[in-house]
């Protein structure tokens, strides 16, 4: 069932760096049990809608609201610095952290229940005392899952999910966000090379790609069909399954 | 001075009320040097510390050159005065950076490194009668330390360390993943100014009082011993600062004992507390990879490890020991190794 209240809407948002901006405007409107694959050939300027999409980078123009909507994060699972020693506990704690709650004191042994759910949810339960340096690809993934549903989000904005991954893993990463978002009834938007994975499992895109100048939003079947799209990647779609890299 | 002849355990304790005040600063300086240091270290801004500490002396020796040059008297511009401006303005020009200027952040923290050991001692030659102190500055040579200097350090201190036991969860996020802090909506900004902040006077008082060598060593090493051991930052904290406030005083017992320079001690201790965790590290990674390794494998035909028959059942040779396996392919338990006669 999709509710007809944006979790994300942008209207006319321009993005770029010193004033200059990097694409065309843009305009989204993201809703509950919709899967955005954000989508364009290395260097097209995914990053920086991202960034500007999460509010690491302030937009040059237009509007970027998320109407009384949470919105969490997926961060590459190489963004995190192996150096520095965290817990699964303490990953999947950090993300019920919004605002000043830190600054609260917690007892040590409290349980929250939005996060022992989050690691029900992936199935990193059993992995609470194991330290992060030591989880394979699959299990640092889906930690960081949980690390975001911990803060009970609408929307999950996730980068590269499944990068460095076998097909195996990557098949079950893209079966548990699906199932995540049904349970949950999330909004995903996520960044990927991976078409192939991509055409079966999202149902909406934005193609972005600086050189060519555009940027097109909609539902899959459109966005794939539009010529700035088949000029870049008609070859890899026909194959299903190419990477857009 | 420590003495020239060998000493002992005995004399060092024997004259405890002469030696109380500077081990204890050391201990406290290490302690809350070592608390701050985790967050430096995991956030790469060592360097940070060391051009702090630099920029510390050359207040100190600036302090030192205008009541003998110019007059100047007071506390208004004492040492301290003069460390902690020069710090923060040291601070907010690493922090802030000019407007305009194309200097990388490292090219900058060079820049203030460079500029606070140089300016230290070129203001070291016009301030004959201050030497031993510029000395004390650079490399931390000092024995003594003044009650008020102990009061002023106990009191910074104190303020610190519970400004970072409020703030302890927020430094820790910043400092394992900024930009998902920031969409969390962590004050992160003001964070790692607090941080910057909090160090900024940290070093600058402990300069004043150690000297800008050991103040360094603080920062740093109890921090990297602690980061290779703990099981999270919040742990690492505390673990740098019982490791930080040891090297403080062990150092300056070790200064006592085989007569050497008080900061070079410290920061050899320091140093040594590197080596031990990291030798503690390995341990623990190995016996974290057999953990992992017993509760993955179960043993069978084909498994790769040699099968010995035992009684009624067969056991596995694995690591020197023999492997149990029960009925149901569980691992039951282990065995001695067999022996060959």
């Amino acid at each position: 069932m999709v509710s007809d209240s944006p979790l994300l809407l942008c209207q006319g948002l321009q993005v770029g760096y010193r004033g200059r901006p990097l694409l065309p405007p843009i305009d989204l409107r993201v809703q509950r049990g919709e899967t955005w694959a954000l989508i364009g050939p290395n260097g097209a300027g995914k990053t920086t809608l991202l960034r500007t999409l999460l509010g690491l980078l302030p937009a040059l123009g237009g509007q970027l609201v998320h109407p009384g909507s949470a919105i969490a994060y997926v961060p590459q699972r190489s963004e995190l610095d192996p150096s520095v020693p965290a817990r699964v506990l303490d990953l999947v704690r950090s993300g019920a952290e919004r605002g000043w709650s830190f600054a609260k004191p917690r007892w040590p042994f409290a349980s929250n229940p939005a996060v022992l759910q989050a690691m029900r949810d992936v199935g990193v339960e059993n992995l609470c005392r194991e330290p992060w340096l030591h989880l394979s690809e699959g299990q640092k993934q889906r930690v960081l899952l949980a690390q975001a549903l911990a803060g009970q989000p609408d929307l999950l904005i996730l980068d590269e999910p499944t990068s460095a991954m076998d097909v195996h893993a990557e098949r079950q990463v893209f079966d548990l966000l699906g199932e995540l978002r049904d349970r949950r009834r999330l909004g995903l938007l996520l960044v990927s090379h991976n078409l192939g994975a991509l055409s079966r499992f999202a149902t909406h895109a934005v193609f972005v790609d600086k050189d060519q100048g555009v940027v097109v939003p909609g539902p899959l079947a459109e966005v794939v069909a539009h010529p700035a799209f088949d000029a870049r990647f008609g070859v890899h779609v026909a194959q299903r399954g190419g990477d857009a890299s | 001075m420590p003495p020239e002849t060998p000493a002992g355990l005995g004399q060092f304790f024997d004259a405890w009320e002469l030696f109380r005040d500077p081990a204890l600063a050391g201990v406290v300086a290490g302690a809350l040097l070592g608390f701050l240091g985790v967050f430096v270290v995991a956030r790469r801004m060592v360097f940070l510390s060391a051009a702090l500490s630099q920029a510390a002396g050359l207040g100190v020796a600036a302090a030192f050159w205008a009541q003998i040059h110019l007059g100047l008297s007071g506390t208004w511009l004492g040492p301290t005065v003069g460390s902690t401006v020069a710090t923060g303005l040291a601070a907010l020009y690493l922090v802030g950076g000019t407007r305009g200027a194309r200097w990388r952040p490292d090219g900058r923290l060079g820049w203030v490194y460079l500029m606070g050991a140089a300016g230290t001692l070129a203001l070291g030659t016009r301030i004959v009668q201050e030497v031993q102190d510029i000395e004390t500055i650079l490399f931390g040579s000092a024995v003594a330390v003044a009650p008020a200097d102990l009061h002023q350090l106990l009191v910074v201190a104190s303020v610190l360390l519970a400004l970072q036991l409020v703030g302890l969860r927020g430094f820790a996020q910043v400092a394992v993943d900024e930009d998902g802090a920031r969409v969390r909506g962590l004050p992160t900004g003001l964070l790692g100014l607090l941080l910057v902040a909090s160090l900024a006077l940290a070093v600058s008082v402990t300069t004043r009082i150690l000297g800008a060598l050991p103040v360094f060593a603080f920062t740093v090493l109890p921090a990297m011993a602690a980061l290779r051991v703990a099981p999270n930052l919040a742990t690492a904290a505390w673990l740098a600062a019982v490791l930080g406030g040891a090297a403080g005083f062990l150092g300056y017992l070790a200064a006592f004992l085989f007569t050497l320079p008080v900061g070079a001690a410290q920061a050899l201790v320091a140093g040594a507390e590197v080596l031990l965790t990291a030798l503690v590290g390995l341990a623990l990674d190995a016996w974290h990879v057999r953990a992992v390794h017993r509760h993955a494998h179960i043993h069978g035909p084909g498994c790769g490890h040699l099968a010995v028959q035992h009684g009624d059942h067969v056991d596995y040779l694995h690591d020197g020991h023999l492997d149990h396996q029960g009925r149901d392919g569980h691992h039951a338990g282990e065995h001695d190794p067999p022996h060959h006669h």
